[in-house]
């Protein structure tokens, strides 16, 4: 019999199959258990002696049960796996992929690097006076400085900011020094449109005044700048300019490794200076010094990527907004 | 300006060359632009005079002209309006390569004739980009001259000069710039020339009436002119500035703008009535014919430049603008009367904005020309009227006005170490003041006065003596250092960033739209009318301020029509009474787009479902009230209530607005910034399991799921904790213009379980409240 069984049991092809072989050897009327019954009929001598080689027998076939049946289990697994697999080259579904413009991610940029630096971020009105955007920044009245900012006008005497640094007039006027503050925006030039020049622009303005800051904080706030966007190696250089807001005035350039050319070479960057005594006597400060500067922020978008033209940036043509993926 | 090197170097005898110039001009803060090559005539062009011409019958236009070098004479066809025997002009031979017009010269039967050689015009000869005849040669330039000789190439340096250095509009200003940072002698064109002796008479009278207007003016008569071509060497020089050569008097006067920087004008003497010029303002409405043709109409605040007439007093010039037309030189001119002056800057551009004239005079005055440049000026234009047109300057001259010096200025050196932190001796301070003009004064310790020279108009602070010492001593020395301050910033967003990275997140795309737009656009878009409007618009397209700001995004959804699905948002600001920020959403097409499975299209509860998304991110509440927007579809448009507050609207376009993009579905929305972010409110997490009940309510189609959540929770008790739609289902069996709307209610008790019998009590009132309200429940 003990052949036979564990013969049945391992050609069990099924879990139900080896559950019938369990109930017919080892169920209440199972071959085992009607053994150990009659068990009883035999002298007790022999009974231990029998005794002993059933249970042996009982314990054989059980364990040999349970084997069988963990390989049933795992083949059934591996047919279920094998089942369940899936064509993993094919794609996923189409979920929306969003994405932030190329110049809000490098205002984003610029913004952490003056973060870093301590600079507070304000943002201020696209419409001005013509006092925020030219009188208390020192523009004399009917002066040819003024035909430089080629203004958009509106009829009722306002205009559209022509550079951000309105703002360092508001931003002084409700706060005491010192400061250090950067001011990100719209700013707009009635000049003609082409692939570098937009009527529409953005600009990034930094402001910092304290008891006697200096020219040379000036140069060390853009090589500071310079450095946290470009890397060491930056240089910075500073050209006498003029900017009625600004005595002394200057450009600035910074020396870098242009990314795509992969040539050193300054890259002409914006305007800066001391601010000039007029725009504090505007404000109503006494006893202190600051330095401004301020850049196009669009020139730091078109370089490095390569693109071609400055109108793709307002054309929202998804085929070119989807390209400003990745990091900055 | 353009700067010719050759030019420069008669100002400046040791000048460096052209790349080490270039960083000297930048460091002085006269930028430069652009160097280019000036080419100078090719090699082989040479002098020759038309000895006669005959018309060619074949042809209403042509000549055949007999041309002499000097040597030997060709005959050859040109249509040359100005061909005229006696002129002396430039002629290439055959085999002279023209680099303008990329062609050699070749013999040719031209309308049955040969053409031995060409006779060419300024642009022929790449010498100026005029075309409109040839080129016309003073009668003192010697025939068969080769031109490249004569009309050497150059080089020109192009500087782009700051408003405020006025001074620098000039050869002469330039040059002064460089000699002072360079420490070497400068040679004055106009330095010890006879500038005529105001005592003597010389029959002219000027009479200036507004001193405001003209604080300094000259008059110089010159007689027995010649007027004619200028020679060569004078025509090169305004060639390479870009200038025309007109005649020999003309081209004197714009010879000395460029020069020195004053401006002139030189008047026929016949032209003035009692030999008297008057400067005074004009009369509203009185008329002046300018050069060039332009009849003007002029204002009382015009200056002008007049002479006595019968009607009392004429017009004859726009003062340090532009001369009249009938009064100015011309071919029969013998005798003029040689304005040289200063104008008032202001006049000056009110002036020439008014009536559109722009002009290189005009440049100057309303930037400012040297107030004591007038009478060295006018000395060096009547010497060179001398040389060039054979003119006798009259010994006497005719002031009015003069310049009495600028005020000085209070000057502490240690200010540079101030401002600038590096240092630079006193002594060497002074050094560079005075190489720039200035008269540097002691008047106690560490207190100067500086007395700016009279072309400085930009140094009346000491900020602005400071500028000139670092800008001599060179920006190069200017250190780099960090300010220690205590300042600690405020952690604000301005600029959104946070809720611009949850949008794309999200799966928007940001665009970036003009805040230009248009009267039609507003009104297509269905957007408020314009409240502010350009004086001065890029066209009718970009004329006014956008008044809302999902206009751009329907215009960046129209040009991606082709897409299968748009999602885009714009942060930005909006015109209206004020000025407002905004942010815009809009959706449209597939959401999800179609791969191998399909995708899910938008509609307007996914769009509710993204913005219901952003306020839990932002842990704000979100409701959505039924309301009207001109915009939007009447039945699918809302007021969105962020935090309990209205912040704008969201729906669906109209279809009208829609269709007018060629857009079908379109979800927008347009909310107020910024939209507050919650802060974390922790709470325990519930011990006690919910207990759950659902429950269908049939109600006529017209009561909203939020009035039936509002009836159930204000019946379920306090132990209700939640109620969410699961179904909402309309048709057979139920009756038409009714809805069943399936709600699961979840009940709990912070401290304990609650009994089924509990929760049935509760339902029960649940129930009730329901069918009082006379809606029923679905079994």
């Amino acid at each position: 019999m003990r052949e036979k069984a564990l013969e049945e049991i391992r050609n069990a092809s099924d879990l139900q199959a080896l559950q019938e072989l369990r109930v017919r050897y080892l169920g209440k009327k199972g071959e085992i258990t009607q053994r150990l019954k009659s068990l009883a009929q035999l002298p007790p001598d022999e009974r231990r002696e029998a005794g002993k080689e059933i249970n042996q027998l009982k314990t054989e076939i059980d364990t040999a049960i349970g084997e069988r049946r963990e390989a049933i289990e795992q083949a059934q697994l591996q047919a279920r796996l094998e089942r369940e697999s899936l064509d993993v080259t094919l794609p996923g579904v189409g979920v929306p992929t969003g994405g932030l413009h190329l110049l809000t991610k490098v205002t984003n940029k610029l913004l952490d690097v003056f973060n870093s630096l301590g600079y507070e971020v304000v943002t201020g009105p696209e419409l001005e006076t013509d006092h925020y955007n030219f009188g208390a920044l020192n523009f004399p009245d009917e002066h040819p400085a003024r035909d430089e900012q080629d203004t958009f006008w509106t009829t009722d005497g306002r205009l559209l900011r022509t550079h951000t640094s309105p703002m360092q007039v508001r931003y002084m006027e409700s706060r005491k020094p010192p400061f250090k503050v950067v001011v990100p925006g719209k700013v707009f030039r009635n000049e003609a449109v082409d692939a570098t020049h937009e009527a529409q622009f953005h600009q990034l303005e930094a402001l910092v005044v304290g008891e006697r800051i200096t020219m040379a904080d000036l140069k060390g706030a853009i090589e500071e700048m310079a450095t946290a966007l470009f890397g060491e190696g930056t240089k910075t250089r500073l050209q006498p300019a003029y900017f009625p807001f600004v005595e002394p005035g200057a450009e600035f350039a910074i020396w870098w490794q242009h990314p795509r050319t992969g040539e050193y070479e300054w890259l002409e960057l914006g305007g800066c200076g001391m601010v000039h005594p007029e725009v504090f006597k505007a404000v109503g400060y006494e006893g202190v010094t600051g330095f401004a500067f301020g850049f196009g922020i669009e020139r730091l978008a078109l370089i490095p990527y390569g693109i071609p033209d400055i109108r793709s940036f307002y054309a929202s043509d998804l085929r070119a907004l989807e390209q400003y993926r990745g990091e900055v | 300006m353009l700067v010719p090197y050759s030019w420069l170097q008669e100002f400046i005898a040791e000048l460096p060359d052209v790349h080490e110039l270039g960083d000297l001009l930048n460091g002085l803060g006269l930028a430069v632009e652009e160097v280019t090559e000036y080419p100078g005539a090719p090699a082989g062009t040479r002098v020759v005079r038309i000895e006669e011409i005959s018309r060619i019958p074949e042809s209403d236009h042509l000549w055949l002209a007999t041309v002499s070098d000097g040597e030997s004479t060709h005959q050859l066809v040109t249509g040359a309006p100005n061909t005229r025997a006696g002129l002396l002009t430039a002629f290439a031979p055959p085999g002279t390569y023209l680099p303008s017009l990329g062609v050699t010269v070749e013999a040719k039967e031209m309308a049955g004739v040969e053409s031995q050689g060409m006779l060419l015009s300024p642009r022929e000869l790449g010498v100026h980009e005029y075309a409109g005849g040839l080129i016309e040669f003073s009668a003192d330039t010697a025939l068969g001259t080769e031109l490249s000789e004569l009309w050497p190439g150059d080089t020109l340096i192009e500087l782009e000069l700051t408003p405020n250095r006025a001074d620098a509009f000039s050869l002469l200003g330039v040059a002064r710039d460089l000699a002072a940072k360079l420490d070497v002698p400068l040679r004055h064109p106009a330095a010890g020339l006879d500038q005529g002796d105001p005592s003597v008479e010389d029959g002219l009278r000027v009479d200036v009436q507004d001193r405001q207007g003209s604080g300094h003016f000259t008059l110089r008569r010159v007689d027995d002119l010649q007027v004619g071509p200028s020679p060569v060497w004078l025509q090169r020089k305004l060639s390479m500035l870009g200038l025309r050569p007109r005649n020999n008097v003309v081209d004197v006067t714009n010879l000395v703008t460029f020069e020195l920087g004053q401006p002139s004008h030189a008047y026929d003497v016949r032209a003035l009535g009692e030999d008297t010029i008057q400067v005074r303002r004009a009369r509203e409405g009185e008329r002046l014919v300018v050069l060039g043709g332009d009849e003007l109409e002029l204002q009382a605040s015009d200056l002008v430049i007049a002479t006595p007439a019968l009607d009392g007093s004429r017009a004859i010039g726009l003062a340090g603008v532009m001369g009249g037309e009938h009064y100015s030189v011309e071919e029969d001119t013998t005798s003029v009367a040689l304005e040289v002056a200063w104008f008032d800057p202001v006049s000056v551009r009110k002036t020439a904005k008014r009536h559109g004239q722009h002009t290189d005079a005009h440049y100057r005055f309303e930037r400012g020309v040297d107030p004591a440049l007038p009478p060295l000026a006018s000395a060096r234009a009547v010497q060179l009227l001398a040389q060039v047109a054979g003119g006798k300057p009259h010994p006497g001259i005719s002031v009015a006005g003069g310049f009495s010096g600028r005020p000085p200025v209070r000057y502490r050196p240690e200010r540079v170490h101030f401002l600038m932190d590096f240092d630079v001796e006193p002594t060497l301070q002074a050094s560079y003041l005075e190489r720039l003009g200035c008269k540097v004064v002691t008047v106690e310790e560490g207190v100067w006065e500086v007395t700016p020279p009279s072309w400085r108009f930009d140094m009346s602070i000491e900020e602005d003596v400071v500028e000139e010492v670092a800008r001599l001593h060179g920006y190069e020395h200017i250190g780099e250092t960090v300010p220690v301050m205590h300042f600690v910033p405020p952690a604000t967003d301005a600029t959104h960033r946070k809720l611009r990275e949850q949008l794309a997140g999200l799966g928007f795309q940001e665009a970036i739209s003009y805040v230009f737009t248009s009267r039609a656009e507003l009104e297509r878009s269905a957007a408020p009318p314009p409240v502010v409007e350009l004086a001065n618009p890029q066209g009718a397209e970009k004329s006014v301020l956008r008044t809302a700001l999902y206009p751009g995004l329907l215009q960046a959804a129209a040009l991606n029509r082709k897409r299968p699905g748009v999602a885009l948002f714009e942060v930005g600001r909006i015109f209206l009474e004020e000025e407002l920020e905004r942010l815009a959403l809009l959706v449209t097409g597939n959401w999800w787009t179609d791969t191998w499975q399909r995708g899910r299209q938008a509609d307007f509860y996914l769009f509710k479902g993204l913005l219901e998304s952003l306020a839990r991110r932002r842990n704000a509440t979100f409701e959505l009230v039924p309301a009207q927007e001109p915009h939007l579809h009447p039945g699918i448009s809302a007021q969105v209530l962020w935090n309990g507050e209205p912040v704008g609207s969201m729906g669906k376009l109209h279809p009208t607005v829609a269709r007018s993009y060629e857009l079908k579905d379109v979800y927008v929305a347009q909310l107020a910034l910024p939209l507050e972010a919650g802060t974390i409110r922790y709470r325990d997490i519930p011990r006690q399991q919910y207990n759950e009940r659902d429950l269908a309510i049939v109600a006529p189609r017209d009561v909203s799921y939020a009035a039936l959540r509002e009836l159930v929770s204000g019946a379920a008790g306090e132990l209700l904790v939640s109620v969410e739609p699961f179904d909402v289902y309309e048709g057979a069996p139920i009756e038409e213009g009714r809805r069943s709307v399936a709600l699961r209610l979840h009940f709990r008790h912070e401290e304990r379980s609650l009994r089924d019998e509990e929760v049935d009590g509760f339902m029960e009132s649940v129930v009730a409240a329901v069918r009082e309200a006379g809606f029923t429940i679905r079994e």
